[in-house]
């Protein structure tokens, strides 16, 4: 049995339970004060808007170049792709994949799946709800780490500062990477799991 | 567990002996929990809550030694770089600085915040709220500040930063004379203290403290 069939609301921020009142959708949590619903209003539509918005600046945060690195006055500018290259061309595997599966694996994964889960629950099929859960849990859990190639900025731009010799600079692609981040990790936070089981009562029900 | 959810009657039930999971919200009888235990939703496998024993003065001790660790961190040199005579020297706090200089701002707030800013706030939150609690003052700001944290719990990213130090490493290595400095050891050492904190502060139980503070004051 589901909460929401038994009237009984639970608070978002704290957990705690709540009895809903007659013709109210909203109410305040007894506990923390927070503002309870059912389920987070508009749910679909805001995770829609910030993932379309992410899925667009998905293209500068990947073609344009992330930091340029100059010596002796050349400069070089990487976008996030040729990061990858160049560790792997200096033979570094291991780290190449940490950066590859945080910076290119991971934020794609992530636009497709929230994009997934959204379209599954809209549509009542697709996955079952023990799949979905799974994926919307680790995109939850992974979303933070494709921050990584920021702070690789972040740490070479401050400790390669040798003026005209040696310097790293960061470039607007950096901007649009972050924000493509930011974009998912709050799509992650609009959207609510419960709306995965609500149409699939039938699936893993105990009744 | 199962039997409870097939009891039609639940929505009966007085709220407390009720609890309902966060994801998918199933609703069952509370199980009791003997201390380190933790209770799962049968459904989705989410973690109800768990109870940890003496919370308040352990999560206290870690809290405080995380504040203590959190100044070495962020402004001892953690990387040291040679290169023809000339040393640089990269702390959390001079890599904000040094973004902030380039003519992309944002990324400086945004490397500030999740590195620095986010961090120090959430164990300033973590520290008053356990504070109210052991001293049974201020319950609703520790409610209030309790919220917060959860708000910002998942923009603090020690973990991530560390991470991006080693990418970092494993790319100077080759072009230059890399040191590390001490810095490095204090941020490791402020990372795991706060993974334990995280741990430790069992959410359930601090809600709970919290609000039994406040029905004492009501009464
Ligand atoms: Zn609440
Ligand atoms: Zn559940």
């Amino acid at each position: 049995m589901r909460a929401i069939d038994a009237g009984i609301l639970v608070c978002p921020e704290c957990h705690q339970l709540n009895r809903r009142e007659e013709n109210h959708d909203g109410l305040q949590c007894v506990r923390c004060g927070a503002r309870v619903h059912a389920r987070h209003p508009n749910s679909l539509g805001r995770t829609w808007a910030l993932l379309l918005t992410a899925a667009i600046l998905y293209i500068p945060a990947n073609l344009l170049p992330i930091m340029t690195v100059s010596a002796l006055g050349k400069g070089e500018p990487d976008t996030i792709m040729s990061g990858v290259v160049a560790l792997v061309q200096m033979g570094s595997l291991p780290v190449a994949l940490v950066v590859f599966v945080a910076s290119i694996l991971v934020p794609t994964f992530k636009l497709v799946g929230i994009a997934l889960l959204l379209i599954s629950v809209q549509r009542h099929q697709a996955l079952s709800a023990r799949q979905r859960i799974l994926m919307f849990r680790f995109i939850e859990w992974i979303g933070r780490w494709s921050m990584l190639d920021i702070f690789v900025i972040a740490t070479l731009v401050a400790v390669v500062n040798f003026g005209t010799l040696a310097r790293v600079e960061p470039n607007l692609g950096a901007v649009a990477f972050a924000t493509v981040v930011i974009l998912t990790m709050l799509a992650a936070t609009t959207f609510d799991p419960r709306l995965i089981w609500d149409n699939t009562e039938s699936d893993d029900d105990h009744e | 567990m199962h039997d409870s959810s097939r009891s039609h009657d639940l929505g009966e039930l007085s709220l407390d002996k009720l609890v309902a999971c966060h994801e998918c919200d199933l609703l069952m009888l509370k199980p009791e929990l003997a201390p380190s235990e933790r209770a799962e939703c049968p459904r989705c496998g989410f973690e109800l809550f768990s109870y940890q024993p003496h919370m308040l003065g352990r999560s206290l001790a870690l809290v405080i030694a995380a504040l203590l660790l959190y100044v070495p961190a962020n402004f001892l040199p953690i990387l040291q770089l040679r290169l023809l005579g000339q040393t640089t020297e990269d702390t959390v706090w001079s890599a904000v600085a040094a973004l902030y200089e380039s003519d992309l701002q944002g990324i400086a707030v945004v490397v500030f915040l999740c590195s620095m800013g986010i961090p120090l706030l959430k164990l300033l939150c973590q520290l008053v709220v356990l504070l109210s609690i052991r001293w049974d003052v201020g319950r609703g700001y520790g409610l209030l500040l309790y919220r917060i944290y959860h708000h910002l719990r998942e923009w603090g990213m020690l973990e991530v930063y560390f991470m991006g130090i080693l990418v970092s490493i494993v790319k100077l290595l080759s072009l230059a004379d890399l040191a590390v400095g001490t810095g490095l050891a204090c941020f490791i050492c402020l990372l795991l203290v706060q993974v334990w904190l995280e741990i430790t502060m069992s959410p359930h139980q601090v809600w709970e403290a919290l609000s039994r503070g406040r029905a004492h004051a009501s009464h």
